[in-house]
C-alpha cells in the first residue's frame, strides 16, 4: 500500500508525466531519424545502382552498335550483293569476289578481339566466313539455327540474339551473342542471305560477373523474349534452385522494383537497352544500407542513453518542482502538531510562493485568534473574580456599619473610633493596588482587622487566635479568603453557640503547598450541610455558605480543582476548616 | 479508482518501454559484436585435373555458394580419380586445419571409411558430394542419384535397340561407389529386357586410353555387339573413338555419361546416341548449402538428389541445356 502511495505522490506524477513526453519524443525522433537515414542511405544506394546499370547498359549498348555498323557496311556492299544475288557468274569471277568480301569482312576484324566471326551465307548453299581459320562444322544445320530464322522472319532488320553456344564451326563451341541481318537485293525482291556477327560472350561476361552490389547483388540481362543472356546464377535458376521475377522485368520499360521475400527482398533495377535487351540490377534489400545493424544499434544506444539521463533529469525536476510543496506540507505538519510559531520561506515560483505566503497569513491569524481567545478568558475569569470578590464585600461593610451604629446609639466614641479605624485599615488591606494576589502577611493583617471589629462587636462572646508562623508570610495568595471563613464561623457557628466562643487561625506547611486552619469551637454542622456546603445551587438556609462557596470557587479557579476547602465539622463540637493553595512567591500565569 | 489504474498502466509502459528499449540495444549489440566466426568449409575432390570440367564447374557452384552464405571454402583433390592415397591423405590434412565441415567426393567407396570416420571423430561435420563410401557417417550426400542416372542410360540404350543384342559397359573407377550405382541401375533395366545379354563390365582403371582399347577388344570379340555404355566421360569419349574409327556408329548405339567437347562433338557426329549429364554446379552449390545449413544448426536432409538429364543430338542446343554441356566458368 505504501508503495502505490508513494506512486501517487505529486513528484512520481510529475516525474510519469516527464518520462512519458520525454519518452515519447525519443522514440518518435529516434524511429523517424532512423527510418529517414534509412530512406537517405537507401535512395544513394538506388541512385548508384541505377547509374551503374546504366553504365553497363552503355557499355554493351556500344558492342552492339559495333556489330549494327557492320551490318550496316555489310548490307550496303555492293560486292556482297552482287557475289550473293548473281547465280551464273563465271566460277573464276565468283571466286575472286569471294576472296574480296572475306577480305572486306576480314578487315573489320582486324583488332577486334570481341567479335568471334563475321559471315554471311547466302540462301543458295554459298557462304563467306571473315576468319580464314575457321571452317564450318559439317554437322550444324545453318538453316535451322535460331539466328538463321530469326533474321529472315526479321525483313531485313539487325536481330541482336540471347547468348548461346554457336556450333557452326568445326571444333568450336564459343558462347557468343549473335548479331543476324537477312540481306536483301536493292530492288528489295530478292533474298540474298543473313549476316552473321557473333560478339565472344566472354566480353560482357566480363564486364558482368565483377559487378557486385553489395556482398550479395549481383547484375544480369535478359532478352525481350525473357531468356537470360547473361546470370551469374544461371544453372541455379534452370534447375529451380533460385528464381529471379523475370515476367515483372519485361513489363517493366525502366525503374525500380522491390520484391517481397522478407529478408531476402531484392531489389530490382532495370534498363532498357536500345536492342529489345534489358539490364537488370539486383540488390539485397538488408544490404543496401550497408551498416544496417551497426546504425540501428547506433540509435538504440543513442535512444537508451538519452532516455536514461531523461528519468534522471525527470526525476530532478519532479524533486525541485516539488519541493517547495513537501516544505510546505513539512511545517503543515508542525502547525498539526500546535506549533504556530514558524514562518514559510516563500519560494520564488508564483503558485507556490502564493500558497506559502498564504499559509503564513493564515497561521499568523490562527496564531492571533488564539492569543486573542486567550486573553478573552482571562479577562472573563477577571471580571468573575471581581464579581464574587464584589459580592463579598457589601455584606461585610453592612454587618459593619449596622455595628458602628449600634455602638454610636450605645454612644461609646471610643469603640466607635476604633472600630471605623480598624474598617479603614481592613478596606486598604483588601482593595490594596487592584492585584489579585497578595503576600499571606497581607491577608492576615486583613483578617486581624475583621476580627479586631467583631471582638468589638460581639466583646466576651468571641475570642480569637492567630498563630501564622513568619515562615509562610511572604507567600502569595489571593485575597479576601479568611474573611468569609471567619465571617462564617461566627454568624453560623459561634452566634448560635451559647457562651463564649473563640476561633483559631493558625498555617501549616508542606513541600509545595500551604494550608490555613480556621477552627472554631461553634455550634458545628451536620455532615449533609458540611458536605453540601461547598457545593454550588445547593439548597441552604439563611444565605449561610455563599462566601464560603466564592471563597472555594475562587482558589480552585485560580490554582487549579486540586486546591480550595475543606471543612471538618460535628454539630455541637466546632468547626474546622483547612484552606489549601500552592506555594506563590510571584505572580503566576493563567491557571485554566 | 480509475485515475490510479490509469496512472498504473502508464508507469507499467514506461517501465516495459524502458526495458525494450535497452533490451533492443543489448540484442543488436550482442548480436554485432559476438558475431562468430566465417563458416570454414573444406572440399576434397577427386580430380584437380583442369581439363575435366566437371571438377572445374563444381568449384563454380561452390564459389558462388561460398560467397552467397559467406563461408570460407577450400578445394584440395587428387590428381586423378585414381589416386585413392593421395585423397587420402588429404582428408587428414583438412582434418589438421579444423575446419567447421569436410566435404568428399570419395575416389573409393571403401578405402576412404576409416578416415572419413575419424573426420565425424573430430567434431566436424561430414558430407559427401557426388560419390560416397560404404558408410552412414555423412551427415547428408549431395549426389546425382546415380541408379536412376544408370536406368535412364539402360532406357536410351533400349529405345535405340532391337533384340537380340549384346551390350557392352566400360566402367573407369571399380572403386568408386558413383560409377557403381550407374552400373547398377544400367544393368538392372538392361538385363530385364529378353534377348538382352549384359557383357561383363569392364574397366578402364582410370585410363582414356584404356576405354577405347577395351571398346575396340570388345567391338572385335563380340559381333553381335549393338550398344556400349560408357560410365563417365572419358569412357564414354574412349569407346565413342573406338566406334567412330571402326564406322560403326550406324550398328554400335553409345550411351555415355557427363560431357565433354568430344562428347558434344560424338554427339553430332552420331557416334553417341545420348549422354546422361549430371548437373555439377548445383551439387557444388547445394553441398555448400547443405554444409552451412548443418552447421547453423538447421535440420538437413540424409540425401539431396542433384538430378540428371539425358542429352541428345536434338536437344543439346536447347536454351537450359546449353549451359549444363558448355559450363561457361572461368578457365
Amino acid at each position: 500500500m505504501k508503495y502505490f502511495f508513494k506512486l501517487r505522490s505529486f513528484q512520481s506524477n510529475i516525474a510519469l508525466a516527464f518520462v512519458f513526453v520525454i519518452l515519447m519524443a525519443i522514440v518518435v525522433m529516434s524511429v523517424t531519424s532512423y527510418y529517414m537515414s534509412r530512406e537517405s542511405v537507401q535512395s544513394n544506394a538506388q541512385a548508384y545502382t541505377t547509374e551503374l546499370v546504366k553504365q553497363v547498359n552503355r557499355n554493351i549498348e556500344s558492342y552492339v552498335n559495333g556489330m549494327m555498323y557492320m551490318s550496316d557496311l555489310v548490307a550496303n556492299n555492293r560486292t556482297v550483293q552482287a557475289y550473293f544475288s548473281s547465280g551464273y557468274a563465271d566460277p573464276e569471277e565468283a571466286k575472286a569476289m569471294k576472296e574480296t568480301i572475306a577480305d572486306f569482312l576480314g578487315s573489320m576484324l582486324v583488332s577486334r578481339n570481341d567479335i568471334s566471326s563475321v559471315n554471311i551465307f547466302g540462301a543458295d548453299d554459298k557462304f563467306v566466313l571473315g576468319r580464314k581459320d575457321l571452317e564450318l562444322n559439317p554437322y550444324a544445320g545453318i538453316k535451322s539455327m535460331t539466328w538463321y530464322r530469326d533474321a529472315l522472319a526479321a525483313d531485313g532488320a539487325n536481330v541482336v540474339s540471347s547468348s548461346h553456344v554457336q556450333p557452326i564451326f568445326k571444333d568450336r563451341y564459343p558462347w557468343v551473342v549473335s548479331l543476324s541481318r537477312e540481306l536483301i537485293s536493292p530492288d528489295g525482291k530478292q533474298d540474298l542471305g543473313v549476316f552473321l556477327v557473333d560478339l565472344n560472350f566472354s566480353v560482357m561476361n566480363d564486364i558482368l560477373k565483377d559487378i557486385k552490389l553489395g556482398r550479395r547483388g549481383y547484375v544480369f540481362i535478359v532478352d525481350r523474349n525473357g531468356r537470360i543472356v547473361y546470370h551469374p546464377q544461371q544453372q541455379l535458376i534452370y534447375s529451380n534452385l533460385k528464381s529471379e521475377m523475370i515476367d515483372k522485368v519485361l513489363q517493366l520499360k525502366n525503374g525500380t522494383f522491390t520484391s517481397d521475400e522478407g529478408r531476402d527482398s531484392r531489389m530490382y533495377t532495370v534498363q532498357d537497352s536500345d536492342f529489345g535487351w534489358k539490364i537488370v540490377g539486383v540488390s539485397y534489400v538488408n544490404e543496401l544500407v550497408a551498416n544496417q545493424d551497426g546504425m540501428r544499434l547506433g540509435f538504440a544506444v543513442l535512444g537508451s542513453v538519452c532516455i536514461v539521463i531523461a528519468i534522471l533529469i525527470a526525476v530532478y525536476l519532479s524533486r525541485r518542482v516539488s519541493r517547495p510543496i513537501r516544505q510546505l506540507e513539512k511545517y503543515m505538519k508542525e502547525v498539526e502538531k500546535g506549533n504556530f510559531d514558524l514562518h514559510v520561506p516563500v519560494p520564488r515560483t508564483i503558485e507556490i510562493g502564493r500558497l506559502a505566503r498564504a499559509f503564513n497569513l493564515m497561521v499568523g491569524k490562527i496564531k492571533e485568534l488564539m492569543s486573542q481567545i486567550i486573553s478573552d478568558q482571562e479577562q472573563k475569569r477577571q471580571s468573575e473574580i471581581n464579581a464574587l470578590q464584589a459580592q463579598i464585600n457589601p455584606h461585610f461593610l453592612y454587618n459593619t456599619l449596622d455595628s458602628i451604629v449600634w455602638m454610636a446609639q450605645s454612644d461609646k466614641p471610643q469603640e466607635v473610633i476604633a472600630m471605623t479605624s480598624a474598617l479603614a485599615k481592613l478596606f486598604r488591606a483588601s482593595i490594596s493596588k487592584g492585584e489579585e494576589l497578595v503576600p499571606i502577611r497581607n491577608e492576615i493583617e486583613h483578617i486581624a482587622n475583621y476580627l479586631k471589629i467583631q471582638k468589638m462587636r460581639y466583646s466576651d462572646k468571641l475570642d480569637y487566635l492567630i498563630e501564622v508562623a513568619d515562615s509562610v508570610q511572604h507567600y502569595l495568595t489571593i485575597k479576601v479568603i479568611l474573611q468569609p471563613l471567619v465571617e462564617n464561623a461566627i454568624y453560623h457557628g459561634i452566634k448560635k453557640k451559647r457562651g463564649p466562643g473563640w476561633i483559631t487561625i493558625t498555617s501549616e506547611e508542606t513541600d509545595a503547598d500551604i494550608l490555613l486552619v480556621v477552627a472554631d469551637n461553634g455550634s458545628g454542622m451536620d455532615e449533609e450541610t458540611c458536605r453540601t456546603l461547598l457545593f454550588p445551587g445547593a439548597k441552604r438556609t439563611e444565605g449561610r455558605g455563599v462566601g464560603v462557596r466564592n471563597v472555594h470557587e475562587r482558589l480552585q479557579l485560580y490554582f487549579g480543582p486540586q486546591y480550595g476547602l475543606s471543612y471538618k465539622s460535628k454539630p455541637g463540637a466546632g468547626t474546622t476548616v483547612v484552606i489549601r493553595f500552592p506555594k506563590n512567591r510571584a505572580v503566576i500565569a493563567s491557571g485554566e | 479508482m480509475v485515475a490510479r489504474n490509469y496512472r498504473l498502466i502508464l508507469w507499467f509502459l514506461a517501465v516495459v518501454a524502458v526495458l525494450g528499449a535497452l533490451a533492443g540495444t543489448a540484442r543488436y549489440g550482442f548480436a554485432r559484436f559476438s558475431g562468430h566466426d566465417p563458416i570454414a568449409i573444406q572440399v576434397i575432390v577427386k580430380s584437380t585435373d583442369d581439363s575435366i570440367e566437371f571438377w572445374q564447374v563444381m568449384k563454380a557452384g561452390i564459389e558462388v555458394a561460398a560467397s552467397e552464405f559467406g563461408a570460407t571454402v577450400e578445394v584440395t583433390g587428387s590428381r586423378t580419380d585414381a589416386d585413392v592415397d593421395e585423397q587420402i591423405a588429404l582428408v587428414r590434412e583438412a582434418i589438421d586445419k579444423k575446419p567447421d565441415a569436410i566435404i568428399l567426393a570419395a575416389n573409393d567407396s571403401s578405402r576412404l571409411v576409416p578416415v572419413s570416420e575419424q573426420v565425424a571423430k573430430q567434431g566436424i561435420d561430414f558430407f559427401i558430394v557426388d560419390s560416397g563410401i560404404d558408410s552412414k557417417i555423412a551427415k547428408s550426400v549431395i549426389a546425382t542419384d546415380n541408379r536412376k542416372a544408370g536406368q535412364e542410360a539402360g532406357m536410351e540404350m533400349l529405345r535405340r535397340l532391337r533384340a537380340p543384342a549384346e551390350i557392352a559397359i566400360i566402367n573407369y573407377a571399380a572403386t568408386a561407389a558413383s560409377l557403381k550405382d550407374r552400373e547398377r541401375g544400367a544393368r538392372a533395366v538392361l538385363e530385364r529386357r529378353p534377348g538382352i545379354t549384359v557383357l561383363d563390365t569392364y574397366n578402364a582403371e582410370g585410363q582414356r586410353e584404356n576405354a577405347y582399347e577395351i571398346a575396340k577388344r570388345i567391338i572385335r570379340q563380340h559381333p553381335n555387339l549393338r550398344g556400349i555404355v560408357g560410365l563417365n566421360e572419358p569412357a564414354s569419349v574412349g569407346a565413342g573413338r573406338a566406334i567412330r574409327e571402326l564406322k560403326l556408329q550406324d550398328r554400335i548405339a553409345l550411351i555415355g555419361f557427363d560431357s565433354s567437347v568430344d562428347e558434344i562433338k560424338q554427339l553430332e557426329e552420331g557416334v553417341m546416341q545420348a549422354t546422361i549429364i549430371q548437373k555439377p554446379f548445383q551439387m557444388g552449390y547445394l553441398s555448400i548449402k547443405t554444409a552451412v545449413d548443418a552447421i547453423r544448426r538447421k535440420p538437413v536432409p540424409e540425401a539431396i538428389d542433384t538430378g540428371s538429364l539425358v542429352i541428345t543430338k536434338q536437344n543439346m542446343y536447347e536454351e537450359e541445356n546449353q549451359k549444363l554441356l558448355f559450363p561457361f566458368y572461368d578457365k
